[in-house]
């Protein structure tokens, strides 16, 4: 940082702290020995890497998170980039409207779609729990996968396809062969982002879970508001090393930047 | 001369506006053709319509004599070079040059022969291994021509091939996309707005203006008799004066001859039929010439301001507002048609 | 695809929006089980003149403003330096300061528990220096929050800023202290202008983010510090009062449509202008 903007300097010093410095306390907290959540730690253990670990509710919870961010994001991809297909390269009227409307999920507050899908189709519908929670997770993802493929085919030159229409190629080998190969970052971009956002969703999840079906961030809520020991320490710990797998994996291949440069407007 | 592609009453309307209007073009077999234009002449619109990725909203394209108004691109075999060349960034030379024998169900080995054969055409056998971007712009659109040509195409479609090349290269080009279509015998359709490339490279050159033709025929035709002041004007005849009886007439800057101090009211104009007295405006320093500017009087009484260009010796005594005399080199007056 | 039958491409997703999304919110704020519209204003009414709601959504924006003002002048002077920066670290601030976008905010938001807690570190720290005997109460307060909501959204901030500076032409920089301004007021007169679109849109996905956050209000906040959506939670769960539940979602909706109207108003004043 630049010592010769002081301010500037001060300022973003402080921001760094806010946004990391509470990451590490929950690291450190993980690895104590002591039962409480307590600062400085008592010691130094992985046992509550092990409690968590053989804790049968944040097991099961973590594959169910798993099982609904894969299922979303596959099905928002499926959905969502023939949609961007059909904004960037077909003909359709009103296209800004089209776009609009299929953004929109990201402007209503996820906490209102879960009490609406919640209210109409679990109560009102009987919808179990899976069902009810794929549907909205993957309303919401439908956004990033619009965006983000839209992002990278807007960047791509649409000549090259053309070009393959003219060398022989029928519209729909032109997609396979062309097309898709050119939107794989894209894909891959949207596909993480959404794997990432569906698995760390409370607000939407939240009214949606049921005995049999929970998500591992709505248990951990609960389980911090009913006892204050730092097995959740050590399980956010877990999320924590799985995360930074996850970006250096998009890094290497994407680029860290790129991706969210397409839901950046 | 068969023709190899005709437009017959060709319009493209988008929205409001009227691209391409009442076109009819025929275009001869083995030669090469190009559409020639500013910006919005429509030359674009009329290649993108002949090669099937615009359909006209009235009139008939044929291709090889059959009506091709509503066949899709991928069934009209013809080869075209995109302005941006479109190369497939996700494959090889080779696999961009073999797209389009693969989906003709060419056998692999015979592919091969054909993919080396076509590189080989364009010089650039060595690279077929390497993905587009890492060639140069030439490079680039060496390999857009060879995917294009592989497929044997009915007629070869390039749209302003050479406009993203530096000066020298673009020069270059123009021989070898010449020496190419020598050496294939294909019949080739090419959009530029570039006058020296027309003239260079056409066999058959097509002006357009507004989506419409203004003039058409050989560069040997056509350069010294343009049909009207738009042709004239895009040809880079830069003067434009009355004669005595009112009729346009324009001549080319490198035409007209400039001699320091001001002739007799009454002499004769030489055999260039021109002789104007003047003042000199400006003068540009331009290395091998001067381009002097001339401030006369033509025939009808109207000022006229000249562009003469002055090739070094000629230019002895000429200084900002001294009075010159100008005339004409002998046949070089065009007089444009009404 | 160059016929009109790429809208077809669209109906499958039309019709996912429609089941998962549209339909049932419409239905859940205008037509909850039970009661109808005319129920829901009604109770939206009370609900703008009771005191006890009131405070809640006072609590919400205040609490939202506050944190949309730290991101912003955090965030900003973070995506400047970086986006001037020619030092090879600035790629790896730049990472740091995204990465948390990809981490849960359960997992962000526990950090604080430990700082603020009883037992943690900020009250442990105070107590050993002497300057007091007992920890003071830090957690569930709108510090807390506030806290942990800047956390949260500051790296949206981040990069929303960091776009619109690293578009802003170095040159003009330059320029401007060729032409005599200082570093502080080439700052001020060149750059904030410049990117002030992209200020705008941090400042309305921060804002729109705090104002509908769950997570840190229910862990930081506690029943004590409700905002609008711990208590639409509690209205939905724990009471069942779908009026009430609806009126609140409306509330909140209305409150993020409102400055996202008004940051892509100023978008278009700012693209004419």
């Amino acid at each position: 940082m630049n010592t010769r903007r002081p301010v500037a300097a001060a300022l973003a010093v402080a921001g760094y702290v806010v946004m990391l410095v509470p990451i590490l306390f929950v690291v450190v907290t993980a690895f104590t020995a002591g039962s409480t959540l307590r600062f400085p730690p008592e010691g130094l253990s992985t046992r509550w890497f092990e409690e968590a670990l053989g804790y049968e509710p944040f097991l099961t919870a973590l594959v169910s998170s798993l099982q609904l961010a894969a299922l979303a994001t596959a099905l928002a991809l499926l959905i969502g980039v023939p949609v961007a297909v059909a904004i960037h390269r077909g003909r359709i009227p009103g296209k800004g409207l089209v776009e609009g409307l299929f953004l929109s999920p990201l402007i209503v507050p996820e906490l209102v779609v879960g009490l609406a899908l919640y209210q109409q189709l679990m109560i009102g519908f009987g919808l179990d729990s899976l069902t009810a929670l794929t549907l909205g997770h993957t309303a919401l993802m439908i956004p990033y996968a619009v965006r983000v493929t839209g992002a990278s085919l807007a960047l791509a030159d649409p000549h090259v396809e053309e070009a393959a229409r003219g060398l022989g190629a029928s519209p729909l080998r032109t997609f396979a062969t062309v097309t898709l190969p050119l939107l794989r970052p894209g894909i891959f971009s949207a596909a993480l982002l959404s794997f990432v956002t569906s698995f760390n969703n409370v607000p939407l999840s939240l009214l949606l879970q049921t005995r049999e079906f929970r998500t591992l961030p709505v248990t951990m809520l609960d389980y911090v508001q009913q006892s204050y020991d730092p097995m959740v320490a050590a399980m956010a710990t877990l999320i924590l090393a799985g995360t930074v797998v996850l970006a250096v994996l998009a890094e290497r291949t994407v680029g860290f930047a790129k991706i969210f440069g397409g839901i950046n407007r | 001369m068969t023709s190899a592609a005709e437009f017959v009453g060709v319009s493209q309307k988008f929205g409001d506006f009227t691209a391409v209007d009442d076109l009819s073009l025929t275009i001869a077999e083995g030669r090469l053709t190009t559409l020639l234009g500013p910006s919005g002449c429509g030359k674009t619109t009329s290649l993108r319509m002949l090669a099937g990725y615009s359909r006209p909203t009235a009139g008939t394209i044929r291709i090889a004599g059959r009506d091709c108004t509503r066949v899709p691109p991928e069934r009209r075999d013809l080869g075209m070079v995109f302005q941006s060349y479109a190369l497939f960034p996700h494959m090889t030379v080779a696999d961009n040059v073999g797209y389009g024998l693969k989906l003709r169900r060419v056998a692999k080995e015979e592919r091969r022969r054909r993919v080396m054969e076509t590189l080989e055409l364009v010089g650039l056998a060595h690279l077929a291994g390497n993905r587009p971007k890492k060639l140069s712009g030439g490079q680039q659109q060496r390999v857009a021509l060879a995917r294009a040509i592989a497929i044997r195409p009915k007629l070869l479609l390039l749209d302003e091939p050479l406009s993203n090349l530096d000066a020298r290269l673009r020069v270059q080009m123009r021989a070898e996309i010449r020496r190419i279509q020598a050496e294939t015998g294909l019949t080739v359709v090419l959009v530029t707005h570039d006058q020296d490339e027309a003239l260079e490279m056409s066999d058959d050159m097509v002006l357009m203006r507004a989506g419409r033709v203004m003039q058409q025929g050989p560069p040997r035709e056509v350069f010294p008799a343009p049909a009207n002041r738009f042709v004239a004007e895009f040809l880079g005849y830069e003067n434009f004066l009355a004669d005595a009886e009112g009729r346009t007439l324009t001549v080319r800057p490198e035409n007209l001859r400039v001699a320091a101090g001001a002739a007799d009211a009454d002499a004769p104009a030489g055999p260039g039929g021109l002789l104007l007295r003047g003042t000199v405006a400006h003068i540009a320093y331009r290395g091998a010439d001067l381009l002097v500017t001339v401030d006369a009087t033509d025939d009808t009484g109207a000022a006229v301001r000249l562009l003469c260009d002055v090739r070094g010796g000629a230019a002895e005594g000429l200084s900002p507002g001294g009075e010159v005399t100008v005339d004409a080199r002998e046949g070089a007056l065009v007089r444009l048609p009404d | 695809m160059h016929s009109r039958k790429s809208a077809l491409l669209l109906v499958p997703g039309l019709a996912f929006l429609l089941v998962g999304f549209l339909v049932p919110t419409l239905l859940m704020l205008f037509s909850p089980p039970g009661t109808g519209a005319a129920e829901v204003f009604a109770r939206l009414g009370r609900m703008l003149t009771d005191p006890y709601d009131l405070r809640i959504i006072w609590r919400t924006v205040r609490l939202g403003l506050i944190v949309t003002a730290l991101c912003v002048g955090l965030g900003f002077p973070i995506a400047y330096l970086l986006a001037r920066s020619t030092s090879r670290w600035a790629g790896v601030l730049l990472a740091l300061a995204i990465f948390p976008l990809l981490l849960s905010n359960v997992v962000r938001t526990f950090g604080w528990l430990v700082i603020l807690g009883a037992n943690g570190a900020v009250g442990q720290a105070l107590v050993a220096t002497g300057l007091v005997d007992r920890a003071p109460q830090l957690l569930y307060t709108e510090l807390a929050i506030v806290l942990g909501l800047t956390q949260l959204f500051l790296p949206l901030a981040v990069i929303s800023c960091y776009s619109a500076v690293a578009q802003v032409d170095p040159g003009l920089d330059e320029a401007a202290r060729g032409l005599g301004a200082g570093r502080v007021r080439t700052f001020w007169s060149v750059v904030v202008p410049l990117s002030s679109p992209g200020i705008v849109v941090a400042a309305t996905l921060v804002f729109a983010g705090a104002v509908t956050a769950y997570t840190t209000p229910y862990l930081l906040g506690g029943s004590g510090q409700r905002m609008l959506a711990t208590q639409l939670y509690a209205y939905s769960s724990v009471t069942v009062d779908w009026a009430s539940a609806s009126a609140t979602a409306l509330v909140m909706t209305v409150l993020v449509f409102l400055v996202s109207g008004l940051s892509s108003a100023f978008g278009r004043k700012g693209a004419t202008a």
